[in-house]
This record gives structure tokens, sequence and C-alpha cells, in this order.
């Protein structure tokens, strides 16, 4: 499968101020890859990094074949972004600045933005000033959606969305998706990296931690244990060969004892307390 | 038309009115106050005339007050050249970095422009801005010759608006250059700019060792009272303003797509 994104020895500091060290990672086309990692792990660098608005010191990026410098333009092209501010001029309408953003793009979206409008259920007469910050999100979806890019790179892009609106996103992000559309989702929120990504890559700490399926996330490094020994209870998070935790058992009079899957979340804070590096 | 062009001067639309017709206004009201002046003013201009320093800094030893010429020239030209150059500096100092203060730049920058195009864009709205700026306040002083049924002086006029439109790009580019900058209050420092080349040209006509410099200032070419009295410009003057604008305008342009854009 193709790659639409590689990333190669990404490196990008701030001053004397660690951003991002020696990150890479692909990005498989028509794939929804989710990037995790708390705030300040370098999420925001390494997408900012992609979109030409951070000079990065050293490493290269590759967007739908192309390079982030050199083709920068060209890759905005087929590039929807939404960033996790959504901030627009206040004084204009939500129409205006969609069609704002299909006329700096050269192209008339006004079908599919109606298509969206009507779908997020956006009032298109209203100010942006006048808007939530739900409201806003749904206008950088439309903007970033109504061109039918080949690749989304979104950026916490559900918080501030209702529960019904977020499902009408990842509805709409799938359909794109079984277009061909590729799909790059930054988010602190574990649970849609679970229902809806494929793979994912965690940092932490301007590093790269891991990248792998998200099943594989779960599964392959850690369990949670919950043993009763003896009328005494003990929990904890086991990692290594199964046999080796079935050993240190053995000869003990168990009273009860499950062996779980962690939840993402787990695997999330396994990652995040440093108990695993790549 | 680019769609950023047009939504810059659409955007700025309403701060363009409010400046041109407070400028041109002012001026329009200042030249109808001639009619006012009585008979005494002939006096009046001979006393300000002799005031030294003070009268050569605002140029009524070059013309007399009495006339409608001197009077425009020493008050208005004082009114037009502060207030443009002020205008200027406030348009053009948030130009470039108002979309990453506003956090629109994440917007702006994610769609297919490069950072060169939009420097252009904003430049050029830049300057269309500070072209109607001066074509209405200029509307406004021909109306308040007109008014007072005196001879429009066309070619001094004209040339009064050119020079001013000139000083008004300069101060522009320096302050767009600002714009490109990282940093905060760029606002201030624009205006400061506007107010530290006019306190200089005030003090080259008032200290006679500055006065082989006062070329260095776009006030130089752009004072009304000299060009009023049609003296000549002060050599050098209008090259060095063009080349300063130039260098500015590609100080921003460098400044502004080797650096990172805030978030």
């Amino acid at each position: 499968m193709r790659n639409v994104i590689r990333i190669n020895n990404l490196t990008k500091t701030y001053g004397k101020h660690r951003g991002v060290a020696d990150v890479s990672f692909n990005v498989q086309e028509g794939e929804i890859f989710g990037f995790i990692g708390p705030n300040g792990a370098g999420k925001s660098t390494t997408i900012r990094s992609m979109l030409g608005f951070l000079k990065f010191n050293s490493g290269s990026i590759e967007i739908l074949g192309k390079d982030s410098v050199k083709d920068h333009e060209a890759i905005l092209r087929e590039v929807g972004y939404m960033p996790s501010e959504a901030l627009f001029y206040p004084s204009m309408t939500v129409l205006e600045t969609i069609k704002y953003a299909a006329a700096v793009r050269g192209l008339d979206c006004s079908r599919e933005a109606s298509r969206l409008i009507e779908r997020l259920k956006v009032d298109p007469d209203k100010r942006i000033k006048e808007l939530s910050l739900g409201n806003r999100k749904k206008v950088s979806i439309i903007c970033a959606m109504q061109h039918r890019p080949k690749l989304f790179i979104f950026d916490e892009p559900t918080s501030g969305l209702d529960p019904l609106m977020q499902n009408t996103f990842f509805e709409l992000i799938n359909e794109y998706v079984s277009l061909g559309t590729t799909c790059m989702l930054s988010t602190h929120v574990l649970s849609e990296v679970r229902k809806h990504c494929h793979r994912a890559a965690v940092m932490r700490d301007g590093h790269l931690i891991k990248t792998d399926t998200v099943e594989n996330l779960i599964t392959s490094s850690v369990k949670n244990v919950k043993v009763t020994i003896s009328g005494q209870h003990d929990e904890y998070v086991f990692k290594g060969d199964i046999n080796d935790l079935v050993a240190s058992l053995a000869g003990k009079h168990l009273d009860n004892l499950s062996v779980e899957e962690p939840s993402l979340e787990d695997m999330f804070m396994h990652f995040y307390d440093g108990k695993e590096e790549a | 038309m680019s769609p950023i062009m047009r939504q810059e001067l659409k955007l700025n639309i309403k701060s363009l009115l409010i400046w041109s017709l407070i400028v041109g206004g002012l001026g329009f009201v200042c030249t109808l106050l001639y009619s006012t002046m009585d008979s005494q003013v002939n006096e009046l201009a001979d006393m300000m005339s002799k005031m030294g320093s003070f009268s050569d800094a605002f140029g009524m030893s070059t013309l007399s007050i009495a006339t409608l010429k001197g009077y425009f020239a020493t008050e208005v030209g004082v009114i037009h050249g502060l207030g443009s150059a002020m205008f200027a500096a406030f348009y053009a100092s948030c130009m470039l970095s108002k979309e990453e203060d506003g956090h629109t730049g994440e917007f702006l920058y994610s769609l297919p422009v490069s950072r060169g195009k939009v420097i252009t864009a904003k430049g050029i709205s830049i300057i269309l801005n500070l072209v109607f700026f001066t074509l209405i306040c200029g509307i406004f002083y021909v109306v308040g010759f007109a008014a007072l049924g005196e001879e429009i002086l066309w070619q001094e006029m004209l040339r009064f608006l050119g020079s001013m439109l000139l000083m008004n790009l300069e101060v522009a580019a320096i302050a767009f250059l600002l714009s490109a900058t990282t940093g905060r209050n760029r606002l201030g420092l624009g205006l400061g700019v506007a107010l530290i080349v006019y306190a200089y040209d005030l003090m080259g006509r008032v200290v006679p060792s500055l006065k082989d410099y006062l070329f260095i200032g776009p006030f130089s070419f752009a004072n009304a009272s000299e060009i009023f009295a049609g003296h000549d410009v002060p050599e050098y003057s209008i090259p060095l303003s063009i080349i300063v604008t130039i260098a500015a305008i590609a100080g921003a342009y460098l400044v502004y797509t080797r650096r990172d854009l805030a978030g």
C-alpha cells in the first residue's frame, strides 16, 4: 500500500527548547491513522511542520509523494486541515468563510459545501463571532472537506462537538475514506482511536514511542492482572510472556484470577509513564 | 484580483472610511475656516512668520497664512501629513501579524497559497488602501477650495497628494516589515515610526545643523509649505525614499518566508 505521509527523522527545536526529535513514521493510503500523546508531546509540532507552518531543523517530510518544503502549495491543494482552535475572521459569515476557503483554492465547492452544511446543521448566515466553539468546529470541518481532499489532517477535531455531531463527523470521515481519502487524526480521545483508527502512533516528550495497529498496541503491550491469593486481592499490569505469569502463580492458592486485555487508556498511561520505549 | 487581496480590502473598508473621513473631513473643515478669518489676518500672518524656528518648522516663514494657499499648506498640510502617516502605520503594522495574533494563520496558511503570495496580496491591498485614502482626502480638499470660491491649484494639489502618498508608502513599508517580524506590540512600534519620522522633520527644520540631513526622512519631500511655495524637494530624498520602501518590502519577504508561524 502506498505511503501518503512519509516522515523521516524529523527534528524541530525552538531555540534551546525541544520540539520533536528524530520522528519517523508513515501513514498509508486509505487508512485512518491516530496520532496520540499528552500535551507538549510534539503532536502539533509534527503537524505544523508537515503543513509548512514551522521550518524544521532536519529530516524530511513527504506528503502524497511530494516534498513538503519544495511542493508546499501543491500538497496543500490535496490536504484538508482542521486546526484545534478553529478560528476564523470574526466579521465574516459562515458562508463567506467557506466560500473564501474555496476561492483561495481556486475551486467552486458550492455543491459539496451545501451538502456538508446540511449534514452538520450549520447556519450559513451567522457571523463567525456569534458561533460557539462547536459551531466553529463545524465550519472548520466544512472548510477541510469541501474540496474532497486526498488527505485529512485533523488536530483535536471533536473537542467542542456534541456526541451527535461527533458521530456525524466520523460518518463523514468514513464516507470520504471509503472513496480513497486518507485521514490523520491527532487526538486525546482514546475511544475515538480505538473505534475509528486502523493504526496509531504514540508521542511522548518529543519522541515517537510506538507505531502499530491499534489492535497490536492494545494486545501486545501489557495485561491487566487481578488476582486474589489466600484472601488477599492484588491488581497489577503485567508485561511479558504469559507463561511467566502462570509460572509465578503456580503452587499458590488462588481464590480468583483474571487476566484482561488492557484498555487503550491503560496502554496510553503505560506509554506515558515511560514504561516502554520504541 | 486574488481572494486574499479582495478579503483584505473588504475587511478594512470600515477602517479606511473612518480614517479618510476624519483626516479629509478635518482638512475640509479647516479649509472652510479660512473664510472666517477676519481682516486682521495679515497682521497675524506677519507675526507668525516672524517666530523664528517655530515658523520654519511649520512652514509659516515660507508661505503667508493670509493666503488660502499658505493657510492650506500650513494647517491642512500638517493634518494630512500626520494623519496619513498614522493611518499608513496603523494599517500596515498589523497586516501580517494579525493572522498570528488572531490565530487565523492556521486557517489561511493551510490553504494552498505560499507566504510570498500572501505578502504580495496584502502588500498590494495596503497600496490600494493608501491610494483610496489619498483620493478621498483629495476630494475633500478640492471641494473645500471650490466651496470657498477659490481657484483650485491643481498642480500644487496633485504634487502635494502624490508626495504624501509616497511618504505614506515608505512609512507603511517600514511598518509592514515590523509586521513580518515576531514579537508583540507591533502596532505601537509602527505608530512610533510615523511619529518619529514626523518629529525628525520638525527638528530638522528647527535645528540648523540638521537641515542638511532632512532628506533622510520621508517628510522632507512631503512638506506642504515647500510644495505650495513651489520649492524643489531636497536632493536624494525621493530616490532614498524609494530605496527604503523597496528594502523594507524585501525585508518583509525575507523575514516572513523564513520564520516559524506562531500557533
